[in-house]
């Protein structure tokens, strides 16, 4: 490229190629946060299920941490693998509202397992995931995320009405919609866009 | 009667350089000149050019120990950016 000057139509084409090239490098791989988490949550649970309902082990709810202890590694490696040298506004909106949810629903978490003054907390962190994702797809503007939100924050309800380590099952189905099935939607979408721009 | 375009934002490198940083919060030089494909000379010249005329702010510091010059789009490069893009529009009456 060089300082040469352009006809009007030239430079509304310039415009809109470097802005769209600019958009489409952020939506390339977009889904993978909600696939790291939302694969390590339902495995989880899974996990916690099985195991527990096999051996009667509460010690088993330490699998729970598997989340965090894989997830976050996990989240920097394809942190480092995102567009070098530029920084987006909606990004930086997304990470801070995920700390915030993350570190609600940690708080939630760790209160729950030590000091057992939570009866339902898998009802809690499906409210507040459910939240963070509706809001997480307003942001992008990426319905199937407010869609599966609203739906997650609906569906949180039902975990009320069930008992015991089945509430887990649940736990994991509402993780399969709220975040992997979004997810592999947004690559898919990030990938087209790619091609396209 | 038409307005004139900026003559500052109608020249190839210096709308890519306003085009890209319209829609990001920052971006450094390496991604800019990746982006326009342009000479680092050339790049650094018109860089300087919107910065004197302050559509842009240029912030020099180091990344360990590489150099890293980051910049970001002022409110006043938004404005001429908007009004740009509003004269090209009539031009081709949009």
């Amino acid at each position: 490229m060089e300082d040469k000057n352009l006809s009007e139509k030239e430079s509304l084409e310039l415009i809109t190629r470097m802005i769209k090239n600019t958009q489409s490098k952020f939506e390339m791989n977009a889904g993978v946060p909600f696939l790291i988490f939302g694969y390590l949550t339902v495995i989880a649970a899974v996990a916690v299920w099985f195991a527990v309902t096999r051996t009667g082990n509460p010690q088993w709810n330490f699998l729970w941490f598997i989340i965090i202890a894989i997830g976050y590694p996990v989240k920097m490696i394809t942190n480092r693998k995102k567009v070098k040298g530029v920084k987006s506004f909606v990004d930086g909106v997304i990470t801070k509202l995920w700390i915030v949810f993350g570190v609600a629903a940690f708080l939630v978490s760790l209160d729950a397992m030590f000091f057992y003054n939570i009866d339902n907390i898998l009802f809690i962190i499906v409210l507040l995931m459910g939240m963070g994702t509706a809001l997480t797809g307003m942001i992008i503007r990426f319905s199937p995320s407010i869609i599966a939100g609203f739906a997650s924050i609906a569906i949180s309800f039902l975990l009320l009405q069930v008992e015991g380590y089945d509430q887990c099952l649940i736990f994991a189905a509402v993780f399969v919609l709220m975040m992997v099935i979004p997810g592999h939607i947004l690559n898919c979408k990030g990938k087209k866009d790619v091609e396209r721009a | 009667m038409l307005k004139e375009l900026n003559p500052l934002l109608h020249s190839e490198l210096r709308l890519a350089i306003m085009s890209i940083l319209i829609g990001v919060e920052s971006a450094d030089f390496v991604y800019l000149k990746e982006e326009t494909q342009a000479t680092s000379g050339n790049l650094s010249v018109q860089i300087d050019k919107l910065s004197t005329a302050e559509y842009i702010t240029v912030e020099k510091g180091f990344k360990g120990k590489k150099p890293k010059t980051t910049c970001k789009i002022t409110n006043k490069g938004k404005k001429a950016f908007a009004e740009y893009v509003a004269v090209l529009k009539s031009y081709i009456k949009l």
